[in-house]
Parts: structure tokens; sequence; C-alpha cells
């Protein structure tokens, strides 16, 4: 994990976040690979998008931007899309 | 808080003026609804012939600012103002408010007619401006502009080409000039809160009678659709790539833009009654809440539509239960008719019964920032005539919203109806109407 990121996630947080997506939209987690498509593998519609979204930034304490919502399509790219913003909200808090 | 409304003075609705795809003018515009009438063109945005892209869109034929007796020194003033640019949206603006005025019958002729303005528009002027700074950004980019091209020479360059343009996103020399045509010399306001503008400005107008700025207000609100605004939404992926407005339906696929305007007439009570003017309905009061999640997407599971709704049950004094006519947004894109029935269900029940409830935007399109008023004019034509229209291409509705939606045509007695709202960047509005009858 860079340095600059929080040190009060989750160990292995693509794990984590299998788990958070699998509470929220009532898949297995074992179906939540973390490069199965959201759309097309696993069947995850645009509300459950925005709801997905909603959990993860609550959980993560992290903001996602409107436009990058639909551009995450994977497990993966959620996890990323986390660091990103942590980074950037660390790297803004060093700036203060 | 007392949330009640303020003071005693009963706001009522006396006149309404719409320009839209399916009619111009309150008899026409009501027969379209009836004849289910719809004109959904294609449109197609050429630059030096190449085709920059092609949309449908509900879209007015034919309309003509000139044929509609106003002022011609005003509206040349007005051209003159845009440099000989005639902008569609902002005559849209002009002709509505005209019809409305001449519906309501009320004299504004006469200097210190004590009627006010409310203009609310979510883009005004921002189009031209965009265009002439494309423009110019690429005459610079092919060298056509570019000589010695220091930052001072930029911007001496730009300045008249496109930077002065830039004060027409100002909206207040639009409310100047709108103002000037109808000798409005009372409390004047733009407004923009998105698609719920339209409810924001019934609000601001009922607060400007009842504190006693003005006798009577007029409330505008237009847009007319281009290709940049729909590359903004075909880049949200919220628009129907088949011109169909289907909302709360499994087959939904997203927003489709109507061109249009509406002007209606609010106006003290006791005035209306004084000079004998035909009442269409009192607006009861409205409620607003501010979700403040995203500007573009609303905040699944968040209860904030569902507190506009009751804000506006308790500033308007009425329960639930009098709802007989609900007008949702109805966009017919999945997230929002998701996010709106949510909270309807959650008010009204899974399924209600009452209130009836019937979309709007499949006979007109999205009118962006002029939909809530321009379906609210409906509303008000629904209750005068006691006809709920039914929902266009409601053909595959989707059990998940859990509602029921009005497939054909209906006569029945109609006494109070609602209007809500979900905007972008969360407003989310409602308003509420009673017939008088």
């Amino acid at each position: 994990m860079p340095e600059n990121i929080p040190n009060n996630l989750p160990d292995d947080l693509e794990q984590d976040m299998r788990q958070l997506i699998a509470d929220v939209t009532g898949k297995s987690i074992d179906e939540l690979r973390p490069e199965a498509n959201f759309w097309n593998d696993i069947g995850i519609d645009s509300i459950k998008a925005i709801e997905i979204t909603v959990a993860i930034e609550r959980r993560y304490k992290v903001r996602i931007r409107d436009e990058q919502i639909p551009k995450i399509t994977n497990i993966r790219e959620a996890v990323e899309a986390v660091r990103e913003a942590l980074r950037k909200k660390a790297d803004e808090q060093k700036q203060v | 808080m007392n949330k009640n409304r303020s003071n005693d003075r009963r706001v009522v609705i006396t006149g309404i003026g719409p320009i839209s795809s399916i009619g111009i003018g309150r008899d026409n515009f009501w027969q379209g609804i009836l004849e289910k009438r719809v004109n959904i063109k294609l449109e197609k945005a050429l630059l030096d012939n190449e085709l920059l892209g092609q949309f449908y869109t509900h879209k007015i034929d034919n309309f003509d600012i000139s044929k509609f007796g106003i002022d011609k020194d005003k509206l040349k003033d007005i051209r003159e103002w845009k440099e000989g640019e005639e902008v569609i949206d902002l005559n849209y603006l002009i002709a509505a408010i005209k019809l409305a005025l001449d519906d309501s019958h009320i004299d504004y002729h006469v200097e210190n007619n004590n009627i006010g303005l409310v203009l609310a528009h979510e883009n005004l002027g921002l189009m031209p401006f965009c265009y002439k700074l494309g423009n110019l950004s690429y005459d610079m980019l092919i060298g056509k502009t570019r000589k010695e091209m220091t930052r001072k020479n930029f911007v001496e360059k730009a300045y008249p080409t496109f930077l002065k343009s830039a004060y027409d996103v100002q909206s207040f020399a639009d409310l100047f000039h709108i103002a000037r045509v109808f000798n409005v010399s009372d409390y004047s306001l733009f407004i923009n809160n998105a698609c719920a503008s339209g409810l924001y400005a019934f609000e601001a107008a009922a607060q400007i009678i009842r504190n006693k700025h003005a006798e009577a207000v007029v409330v505008a609100a237009s847009d007319s659709p281009d290709i940049l605004k729909y590359l903004w939404f075909k880049n949200l992926g919220i628009y129907s790539p088949d011109g169909l407005v289907r909302p709360f339906c499994k087959d939904s696929n997203g927003l489709v833009f109507g061109d249009g305007g509406v002007g209606i007439v609010v106006e003290d009570y006791e005035h209306a009654k004084e000079r004998n003017a035909s009442i269409y309905a009192e607006y009861l009061g409205g409620g607003f809440d501010l979700e403040g999640w995203k500007i573009t997407v609303p905040q699944i599971g968040s209860n904030s539509y569902q507190k506009a709704m009751q804000k506006t049950f308790e500033h308007s004094q009425t329960a639930k239960e009098e709802i007989d006519l609900l007008c949702p947004h109805g966009v017919g894109y999945q997230v929002i008719d998701y996010y709106e029935s949510q909270a309807i269900t959650a008010i009204f029940g899974n399924n209600p019964k009452k209130p009836a409830i019937t979309a709007f935007k499949p006979y007109i399109g999205h009118n962006l920032g002029a939909s809530a008023i321009t379906e609210t004019a409906i509303l008000l034509l629904a209750l005068k005539n006691n006809i709920i229209p039914p929902t266009l291409n409601y053909n595959n509705p989707d059990t998940k919203f859990n509602l029921n939606l009005i497939k054909e045509k209906k006569s029945m007695k109609l006494t109070t109806a609602m209007k809500i709202c979900s905007a972008f960047a969360g407003f989310n509005a409602g308003a509420i109407f009673r017939s008088l009858n």
C-alpha cells in the first residue's frame, strides 16, 4: 500500500470491497471475482451502481466523482478508485 | 419555526401561456395533450458539413416571435444587445409571457402596473457563448488568428469576439430586457435550480405577493435543445437513443429534450377577484429539500425527496390524502425513476390508488429548467377540465417501481394536484394547487 494512504483501511481492501458489494447486491462473494464485469457478468444495473457508490463513500470516507461512477466496472477498479480518492485526500491534507 | 403560510394573502393562477412542440397557446397546447400529439424530430448538427451528432428532440415548428404582437422596438433593442443574433429560448420566454398576460387579461400596458417577474432558466445565454468560444479557439488552433499570441493579445482578440458575450451568461440583462418589454417595474428575480426551477419560481412568486411587493407576478421559463447540451447528457449515458421517453418502464432508456417555454400569471386572490379574472387554481404552497450529494445523480436510499414532499404538505397545509393527481418528474431514466418511485411509495404506499399518477414528458420532452413549470401548466389545465391525460409510452411498466400510472384518458372530478421534481444537484421540490370550483 502506498505510504500516503491512511492506515485505517482494511489490510485486504479487495476482499473488504467484495464483502461490501456482496452486502449491497445480495450476490455471493464467490460470484464477485475481482475482474468480473459488474454489468455483463454480475448483472449490476445503474441503480445498484449508485447504491454501491453510496456504500463505498460511507465505508471508506471518500468521494467518488459523478463521471467516475459508470467507469467503475469491476471490483479491481472500485478498489483503485478508493485508493486514488484516498491518495488525493492525503495530498490535500499535506498541503494544508 | 412556523412553517405555515406567512400571511392570509391567497395566491391564485390567472394566466397560462405555453409555447411547446405540441401547440402554441393555451387551447392549442391542451388540444395537443388530448390528441396525444407528439412532434419528435431527429436533429442533426453539422459543422463544416461534417456531422457532429444527431439526437431526437420534441421540436417546435415555425416559431416566429414577430407574430405575437410584441413591441417591435423593444425586440429590436434586444437583438442589438445580442449583436444581431436571435436567441431562440429568450424569444420563447418573451412569447410565453405575452401569451400568459393576454390569457390573464391583466393590464400591463400602464407604467407602475404592480406586476413582478420571476424568470427561470438553466442555461440562458450559455450556448451562444460556447459557440463563440469554440469558433475562436478553433481559429487560433489552426493558426488563423495566432500571430504573436501573448496572453494580452489573446484577451484583446477574445474580448470583442466572445468574452463580451460572457456577460449574457449573467442573466440580469435578460431580466432587464424582458421586464422592459412588459413594463414590469416591481420585484423581479432570476432563478436557476436546474429542472426544479419552475417550482422554486412559483414559491418565489407567492412570497413576493404575500409580502405585498406586487399584486401579480409572471413566472416564466424556457429551454431549447442544442447539440452541446445533448453531448453532455449523452456522455452521462442518460439520453434516449430512440427518442422515446418511457417513464417507469422496463425499457426506459433515457430522456429526450423538449423545445419551448411557459409563462404563468400568479396573482393575489383578492386582486384577481376584483377584476373578475378567470382563476385556474390556488397555489397552496411548495416544499424544498437540497440533497447535496452529487450533481448528476440522486442518492438512492436518501430521504431527501420524501422530505421535500412532506414539507410541501406542511407548507400548503394539505394532507397527502387530499391529493387527487400527482405529476412526477418522470424522465424515463432508470436511476431517477427509481429514486422517484422510492419517495412516492414511501409517502403514498406501493401501487397507490390515490393519487392518480401521470407523467407528461412523453408528450413534450424534457424542457430542463422549464420542465416543472410546463408540466404544471398541463396539471392546471387537467384540474380546470377535470381530465387526467394518460402517460404515453407506458407500455411496459416495471414492477420494481410499484407505481400504476394512468394509461388511458380519465375524466373525473379533480380538486387538488401536486407537481414534484427531483432535479440535478439534488434540488428536490414539490408544489400543490387546488381548484376553487
